[in-house]
């Protein structure tokens, strides 16, 4: 119980230095005062709304005063003229309530533009994560099914050939092939239906799962093979199972655990690659929404960003720990 | 392969003499029978040479290198100068790997990409396994709050979406060579530091250590002269697997176009051949780096992997991972 007390009171400390950090970069990366009301912010305003600079862009006197007046609403409803813990304080405080801000581009809230982008993202690592799982599984227990004979030989040689290629050279390598020279799949995110959802990510989700495909596959191998040695598979053999049926139902469980322990730590690998790949095949994803927001400094849409995939990170980690303190008690005490 | 062949073989090292005990120790314990098939798991089985793959590996490596340091010096076009060629001509004799889309020549454009790639993998990966092993180093052997305080930074480092942390980096400071391995080796600098404070406490209970302590030793001396070099050897080899990675992540920032300003590397020269228009007239200007970069991180993982077989790092992952 106090483990799990300290467990969470480190995810929680990680959490606020993580958005800390991020918080302060990105104010002092871009003015947000500019962000909102453009040339205005480095005019004096306090000056001109008080009659004391008559020209504030050398027109006539008395123009600017109702620009001026935005400005300080806008100080104001952003909280600018505090310091830097206070408005990190204010701005920690909506978000946990749900108040994500508003995008500085548009003037969209951050939120709707996460309930647009978000899914997608999801989708393409949810189809991801099947390849990844649906190739490396019947693989994996291919190779290890006869260890160091000519397939696994063969197997770890691809293995190694795959790892080598960067996912994004995987992408457009496939994209080539696929969209350029036989035209299988669409050049860009069809979002009509669940079928056109699908198909057009096809290929994405390989670029991004083939590389964890080939990771998970060496993990389940080997933990097979150890498994392998157990007295219950010679147990099993004896009574006269198939080799299927003692591969598939009493081996494999028992060697998953190490994989799926893996799974989990790749998700925050997942929502990285993302990036990439959704500029690649043009899906108009969270990741994509991430970088292009941080091109033009719209920062309270990067903050948002930071807050959930390092939420999601710190959370899936913390869970797997706990699992593992659970499964084995020895990790408690080691900490 | 008994334990004891192995002795009269190995370098003048005492640590490879322990790591290589170690691991022909587990060799006996795999060898026993697997289903059907008794034959150990070559993964373990380590020989005593590195072999042919491991040469033509690192000979790649040298190969690329080479080129990269003396491009200046070589015969080749000028990376830079447009319409060196006919526009968008395929492999020939005259420009080996062909032209891109404004004629410039394909070849020499690879290897001046190398440069890039290569220095700022090379750097980054360096500077990572400095700091990280340090860090890595001081909390496995203090423990306390040494070890939490850092325990804490890596994990703050690691909850960062790492391409985010490479945007805020680089609008931050922007884009110069040192900046963009700066922030490569920030990524770079949690998992050393974990994987050193795991070797580290393995190593922090053993005897020499102890007697140093009993000699007198200071706590920084313990760690600099004893405890160090037995972390560094094996970690040497995940330098290179470590390099094949770095080489990737510049690729990726590159073709976000986030990489260094001036100057290319390979990543930026895919992105430049990666439009739908050039992959339909030209897919060599993409193709020919993709395979450079290929070719060179496939040869550092078989290095890499190579090499941390002949010392066998996982042994001791499990300890304190």
């Amino acid at each position: 119980m106090t483990y799990l007390i300290r467990r969470l009171a480190f995810m929680f400390a990680v959490l606020v230095a993580v958005t800390f950090l991020a918080f302060s970069a990105t104010n002092v990366i871009g003015d947000p005062l500019f962000n909102v009301v453009g040339f205005y912010a480095s005019v004096d305003c306090d000056a001109v709304i008080a009659g004391e600079i008559k020209d504030v862009i050398g027109t006539v006197a008395g123009t600017g005063v109702g620009e001026c007046e935005r400005v300080i609403e806008a100080r104001e409803k952003y909280h600018l003229d505090d310091p830097l813990p206070i408005r990190y304080g204010h701005w920690i405080g909506g978000m946990i309530q749900g108040d994500f801000g508003e995008s500085y581009a548009n003037q969209m809230p951050v939120s709707s533009i996460l309930a647009e982008r978000l899914p997608k993202s999801i989708l393409l690592m949810g189809v991801s994560m099947v390849v990844a799982l649906g190739v490396s599984i019947p693989w994996g227990v291919a190779a290890a099914y006869r260890a160091n004979q000519r397939f696994d030989r063969a197997s770890t040689a691809g293995a190694f050939g795959l790892l080598s290629i960067p996912g994004f050279a995987l992408a457009i390598i496939l994209f080539y092939f696929f969209v350029v020279r036989w035209q299988i799949f669409p050049s860009r995110y069809m979002d009509d239906n669940i079928f056109s959802r699908l198909h057009s990510l096809v290929l994405p989700a390989a670029s991004l799962g083939l590389p964890l495909a080939v990771v998970y596959q060496r993990l389940l191998r080997t933990d097979l093979i150890t498994t392998l040695q157990e007295d219950f598979v010679i147990m099993a053999k004896a009574k006269g199972l198939s080799d299927r049926r003692i591969m598939f139902r009493h081996v494999l469980r028992p060697s998953m655990f190490g994989m799926i322990t893996v799974v989990g730590l790749n998700m925050s690998a997942l929502i990285g690659g993302t990036i990439i790949i959704e500029s690649i095949f043009s899906i108009p994803g969270f990741g994509r929404e991430l970088y292009v927001s941080a091109i033009r400094d719209d920062i309270t849409v990067v903050l948002a960003g930071v807050t959930v995939t390092a939420t999601a990170f710190v959370a899936i980690n913390t869970a797997v720990d706990l699992l593992y303190s659970y499964l084995d008690p020895r990790v408690r005490r080691a900490g | 392969m008994p334990a004891d062949t192995n002795e009269h073989t190995i370098s003048s090292s005492r640590t490879a003499k322990y790591w290589r005990k170690r691991s022909s120790a587990t060799v006996e314990l795999a060898a026993r029978p697997v289903g059907a098939d008794a034959e150990p798991d070559p993964d373990r089985a380590p020989q005593r040479r590195l072999g042919v793959t491991f040469w033509a590996a690192i000979g790649w490596v040298a190969l690329v290198t080479g080129a990269a340091v003396a491009a200046p010096l070589l015969p080749i076009a000028d990376p830079d100068q447009i319409g060196i060629g006919p526009r968008s001509s395929g492999p020939n004799w005259d420009q080996w790997f062909g032209t891109d889309t404004v004629g410039r020549d394909m070849f020499s454009r690879t290897i001046w990409g190398a440069r890039v790639s290569l220095m700022v993998g090379f750097f980054s990966i360096v500077a990572g396994f400095l700091v990280g092993g340090m860090m890595g180093v001081a909390s496995g052997y203090r423990r306390g709050w040494i070890d939490l305080a850092l325990g804490f930074v890596t994990y703050v480092m690691l909850s960062f979406p790492t391409l985010v942390l490479f945007l805020l980096v680089i609008l931050l400071f922007g884009q110069g060579l040192w900046i963009v391995t700066a922030a490569l080796s920030i990524v770079v600098i949690p998992s050393v530091s974990r994987l050193a404070r795991a070797i580290t406490i393995a190593f922090a209970e053993r005897e020499f250590v102890a007697a140093a302590r009993l000699l007198g030793a200071t706590n920084r001396r313990v760690m600099a002269r004893e405890i160090l070099p037995n972390v560094l050897i094996p970690m040497s080899a995940l330098l290179l697997l470590g390099l094949g990675l770095t080489i990737v992540a510049e690729g990726g920032l590159a073709f976000l176009g986030l990489s260094v300003a001036d100057g290319f590397s390979w990543g930026k020269m895919i992105q430049l051949g990666a439009g739908l228009r050039t992959l339909q007239t030209a897919p060599w200007v993409a193709f020919f780096p993709i395979g450079a970069m290929f070719l060179t991180v496939l040869s550092l993982n078989l290095a890499g992997d190579r090499l941390r077989q002949y010392f066998d790092v996982r042994e001791l992952g499990i300890g304190g991972r």
